[in-house]
């Protein structure tokens, strides 16, 4: 139980986040791609770097709707990260912290527990919930009883109350928007508008991250953008990359035709605010469900009563969909709006939303309670799965 | 007898309007395409990979490992279950709430909100055929000559 350091692996449906607890971690994409312009080879993980043309790349992911189901796939990429390709590990002397969805189905927790004994032969391990590791992170620094955590990823979005350090699931709420639901949309209206780029999901998930923001106040917004010359501030082109002499596309203001430089661009007008905007009205597409702020309130109200002043001051947001600029003021306004006028309303952006559960992973290993948190070997081949669910609280 | 009638009831009676089951479908098929992962059909499917290839990258590397790691194929049929199978299973296991279901958000107090199916822009009308949104008469035209009716789902 002398172990330095210990293996974190934030096992997201879209990027898979990792490193050891004494250095920095890596974010690496959780899939395969296959690339139309390569047609020897896949791509697995962060081999993507190597592939000249990521034009109509394909997706393999390991997971579906958030949960892991293409075992076949995960295991390729696991392998992979755990060679020296990526970042080599040897669990005989490095415990593992891997996280897992929230309500993960039973029978992904036992083939969890049986590949990390078994064919990776762990020594000790602990499957936790993202969400845990983002709460203790939290915790430790504010010093408080009761926290909303609000985990904004690819397949949906989660808010999870805890109070006194333990999460309390009745009033765990799921909005099944994520980054995904995104991306997709924006292919469809920008497919439908201007140019076809069905195919396109890795180059339009990066128009969607450089170009959208989050409006603060929605109608005001599409009223600037209905204008016409200068006076729409919001109007904008995205320059496409032709993996030529530009890997990564760029938003560019917009020129004049006889300036133009003849690159492909798409012009981003209303689309710019009104994506991101899904993660606060989900029935904007005709998913039937309440947008995040409202679902925060929800969430805090099934609550018992004497927690809410607690809850409220301590919502603290992470996962890539929190990036969008504005993301955290629109949050804080839409509760404030919301809540109670006695209450403060305190709403916390971490520095790196991505690597937040990640970093608290790095705590736990440090809590000096940490081992009793986890599962040995020895006590996976006495008693077997059984006590996995006994152990992990997930 | 039949040369003699109004063109604009023959119009009105060869307008189709699409009942409620087939708005709600299209709908349906509308968020089920938010959710897939790939729209195109796999690049690689015509290649046609021999496993007997050898790999020489591999070969200067001695076992170092005393037990065989199982293949991928190994564990893609030793865990498969589809996600409906898995929310199914779920139901005994955690047959209380809270559970899987239960935490999904309930709908929103708010009222819904309509956008032009064409530009994005907030709408008032109703296309009378399909139940698409639109915001003016130039956002219906291309409405009606692009998608109204037309993508049959």
């Amino acid at each position: 139980m002398s172990e330095t350091s210990c293996y974190i692996l934030d096992n997201g449906a879209y990027t898979a986040k990792v490193g050891f607890s004494n250095s920095k971690s890596r974010i690496i994409p959780n899939c395969i791609m296959k690339a139309k312009s390569e047609r020897r080879r896949p791509f697995i993980g962060s081999q993507l770097d190597e592939c000249r043309d990521a034009s109509g790349l394909f997706y393999i992911l390991p997971f579906q709707k958030g949960f892991l189901v293409n075992w076949d796939t995960q295991k390729t990429v696991w392998d992979f990260i755990f060679s020296k390709e990526c970042c080599p590990v040897n669990f005989n002397d490095t415990p593992l912290i891997i996280t897992e969805p929230l309500f993960n189905f039973a029978s992904i927790q036992e083939a969890m527990t049986e590949i990390f004994f078994e064919e990776y032969e762990c020594q000790s391990l602990l499957r936790i919930n993202a969400t845990d590791l983002a709460e203790y992170n939290y915790r430790r620094t504010h010093k408080n009883d009761c926290t909303v955590v609000v985990d904004s990823g690819y397949s949906f979005t989660y808010i999870v109350p805890y109070i006194n350090g333990k999460k309390y699931k009745d009033a765990i709420i799921r909005i099944d928007v994520g980054g995904k639901v995104l991306t997709n949309h924006l292919k469809e209206i920008l497919s439908y508008r201007q140019l076809n780029v069905m195919d396109e999901t890795y180059v339009i998930n990066q128009v969607k991250e450089d170009s959208c923001f989050v409006s603060k106040d929605f109608f005001a917004d599409m009223e600037i953008a209905k204008k016409k010359g200068p006076e729409n501030a919001i109007v904008k082109d995205y320059v496409l990359p032709d993996y030529t002499s530009l890997r990564r596309g760029y938003l560019r203001d917009i020129v004049p035709p006889e300036e133009d430089l003849e690159q492909q661009t798409l012009r981003l007008n209303n689309e710019r605010f009104s994506i991101p905007e899904l993660l606060f009205h989900p029935s904007d597409v005709g998913i039937q469900q309440m947008g995040i702020p409202e679902a925060i309130m929800h969430s805090i109200n099934s609550c018992p009563e004497e927690h809410t002043e607690n809850l409220l001051a301590n919502i603290v947001l992470y996962g890539g969909n929190t990036l969008f600029p504005g993301f955290r003021d629109r949050v804080y306004n839409d509760v404030r709006s919301l809540a109670l006028d006695h209450f403060d309303v305190n709403i916390e952006l971490p520095d790196n939303p991505i690597t937040y559960a990640w970093e608290g992973g790095k705590y736990i290993f440090r809590d000096p309670e940490f081992y009793s948190f986890c599962m040995t070997k020895e006590e996976y081949e006495e008693e077997g799965k059984p006590l996995a669910f006994e152990r992990f609280d997930i | 007898m039949t040369s003699r009638e109004s063109g604009r009831v023959k119009d009105a009676e060869r307008r189709k309007v699409l009942d409620d089951v087939a708005r709600k479908r299209r709908a349906r098929k509308a968020v089920e395409a938010l959710e897939q992962d790939n729209f195109h059909e796999d690049p690689h499917a015509d290649l046609v990979m021999s496993k007997k290839v050898p790999k020489f990258a591999d070969s200067n590397e001695k076992p170092t490992r005393k037990k065989k790691s199982k293949s991928a194929e190994y564990y893609k049929m030793r865990f498969r279950k589809t996600f409906a199978q898995l929310v199914e299973e779920d139901a005994s296991f955690r047959s209380k709430p809270p559970n899987y279901l239960s935490a999904q958000a309930p709908p929103s107090k708010f009222p819904e909100r309509h956008f032009c199916a064409v530009c994005g822009f907030p709408s008032n009308y109703t296309c009378i055929p399909c139940g698409a949104r639109y915001c003016s008469v130039k956002c219906l035209g291309t409405h009606l000559d692009t998608r109204c009716l037309k993508w049959t789902a």
